[in-house]
């Protein structure tokens, strides 16, 4: 557990962070989302000592950081940047054990470590692992730069706009990706982005940061409901904001069972685990009002256009 | 490597090594053509000392002199890119420019009262006047590091001296040979100059022939003075190359 009390930091007069109150539990996946320059990777950065805080307690597992080594804390941190950060003249195997080696683990174990995370990173063993970074496209280098984050096994895993310089395409895969490895091993991970999108896609926590100050901190669903103020809603998106629940929401959790009515079978079909936004915009395009429901191949029921809009209908 | 293309590669410098080799044994044999060079002279070739002597000297004189060079401008440019250190940054760049706009002959001129005559001030205006180069290309090498490897580096949790062996020293060899290789090259051509306060180089030859219209020994010592920078240019050249980091798997 991460718990941030009163945390501030004053570059000269400008306070980066004012206040900070935050608290992270084992297992959580938060979101630190706001405009350039509110304060998120300055809080972020505070938690692995990069920055040092200016006042308040921050503590991991009840002990102050401060009090701690700042290398000993640093190895037992993941660290994960928009740039990658991946050193260029080590191939991609080294880069990924630089942790783990650091930690004075064995050489036996460093190996199986390396080739265990490479293929959790989807990027296989043999054609990869002696590769340099100069020779991986955007999306390759961050996976490596993810693994090299996780090589260490630690318990929390800071991310600083990972996703942030890669082509849309590259940064939903990943993202998916990121989603099945934290289900996979339970990190507490916290994730600094400025894509509101990508905070509502990935986030069991979100907290809105603006001018250093916290504005508001509640899950996806909650936060899409009720923002607590103007600036909460615009960063939302403001109109957009229906949409934007409806890619919260899974077709399974409006889905109605079968038999539907007789003209469904000429209806296009949709996967139970697709989001309802992704349901609403095959609709709009064959101008249909419901969809067949798959899971896998096998048709399992039918979503009508109405159940998008209430839950309640059809009840 | 294999041995075909270790020798490909060092097969420049060891050309050049060669001729060098060849010269100072055999200079004295080509009497006849000196002799044309300089018609009046009863002597033409430069005999006081051998020329091997005279190169060893001189390899002497440059070599310390790029030892102290080295490792005192390598010191104090990694010192001053610490974060203890980054208030000496604008002190240290400017002793070494300064270094350099001293002419070699006017720090010579200055060493004799202090340190005599001989070889001690030559080594001492050496290492001055090679410092900058190495200095500045340091500072350079370092800072075209990208922070962001750096700030990576350290929040993997490496300690201060692994980032500056593993992560910075690595990266920055290419342009620091680069430095060293423009201090020696400039100080092969200058420790000559160490002739005029009586140190033992090959520029006693040039200095000789000059005070006696002697044309052959001029060229005698200037044609190794040559092939000694020319050898020792491509040895680094080699050397920067050779300890570049690889940043490619192919090739």
């Amino acid at each position: 557990m991460i718990e941030l009390q009163q945390v501030t930091k004053r570059f000269g007069n400008t306070l980066a962070a004012d206040a900070i109150d935050l608290r992270i539990n084992q297992g959580e996946f938060c979101v630190l989302v706001g405009t350039s320059g509110c304060g998120k990777s300055t809080t972020l950065r505070m938690i692995n000592r990069l920055i040092p805080h200016s006042s308040g307690l921050l503590t991991i597992e009840g002990q102050e950081i401060s009090q701690l080594d700042e290398q000993q804390l640093r190895r037992r941190i993941g660290y994960a940047i928009q740039s990658t950060g991946l050193f260029p003249h080590w191939p991609v195997a080294r880069n990924i054990s630089l942790v783990p080696r650091l930690l004075g683990w064995s050489e036996a174990r460093v190996t199986e470590r390396v080739e265990e995370l490479l293929e959790l990173l989807n990027l296989p063993y043999a054609e990869f692992a002696h590769k340099y970074p100069s020779e991986l496209s955007g999306g390759q280098a961050q996976r490596v730069g993810v693994a090299r984050a996780l090589a260490g096994d630690p318990d929390i895993l800071l991310m600083d706009e990972p996703f942030g310089a890669l082509d849309p395409i590259t940064r939903e895969t990943l993202q998916n990706e990121l989603l099945r490895i934290q289900r996979k091993i339970h990190k507490t991970l916290v994730f600094v982005t400025h894509d509101m999108d990508e905070a509502l896609k990935l986030a069991s926590q979100i907290v809105v940061m603006d001018q250093g100050k916290i504005i508001q901190q509640a899950s996806p669903a909650e936060l899409l409901l009720n923002p607590a103020n103007d600036f909460v809603a615009q960063l939302l998106g403001g109109e957009d904001r229906g949409l934007k629940q409806a890619g919260l929401l899974r077709v399974a959790e409006r889905m109605l069972p079968l038999p539907g009515p007789n003209s469904l079978d000429q209806a296009p079909a949709i996967q139970l685990h697709d989001s309802l936004r992704q349901a609403l915009s095959i609709m709009l395009w064959h101008q249909c009002q419901q969809l067949r429901v798959y899971e896998g191949d096998s048709l399992v029921g039918y979503l009508p256009l109405d159940r998008i809009i209430r839950a309640d209908s059809h009840v | 490597m294999s041995n075909r293309k270790r020798l490909l590669f060092w097969g420049l410098p060891l050309f050049w090594g060669m001729c060098l080799f060849l010269a100072t044994l055999g200079l004295p044999w080509l009497e006849e053509l000196f002799r044309q060079i300089a018609p009046g002279h009863r002597q033409v070739i430069y005999s006081r000392d051998s020329f091997a002597l005279l190169l060893g000297n001189h390899l002497l004189l440059v070599g310390l002199a790029a030892l102290i060079s080295i490792s005192l401008g390598l010191a104090s440019a990694v010192f001053v890119t610490r974060p203890y250190g980054r208030d000496f940054l604008p002190l240290v760049t400017q002793v070494a420019s300064m270094g350099q706009t001293f002419p070699p002959v006017a720090v010579l001129a200055l060493a004799v009262p202090l340190l005599g005559f001989g070889a001690l001030p030559t080594i001492m205006a050496l290492s001055l006047y090679g410092l900058l180069p190495i200095v500045r290309n340091t500072l350079v090498g370092i800072h075209s590091i990208d922070p962001a490897l750096l700030e990576s580096a350290r929040g993997m949790g490496m300690s201060p001296l692994q980032v500056l062996w593993q992560v910075e020293m690595p990266l920055a060899a290419n342009i620091i040979i680069g430095g060293i290789r423009t201090s020696v090259t400039i100080n092969i051509a200058t420790a000559a100059i160490g002739s005029t306060i009586g140190a033992t180089t090959l520029g006693d030859p040039v200095i000789s022939g000059l005070v006696n219209g002697n044309t052959a020994y001029v060229l005698q010592g200037a044609i190794l003075i040559g092939l000694l920078a020319v050898t020792a240019d491509s040895c680094l050249d080699r050397l920067q190359q050779w300890v570049s980091p690889r940043m490619d798997s192919r090739t």
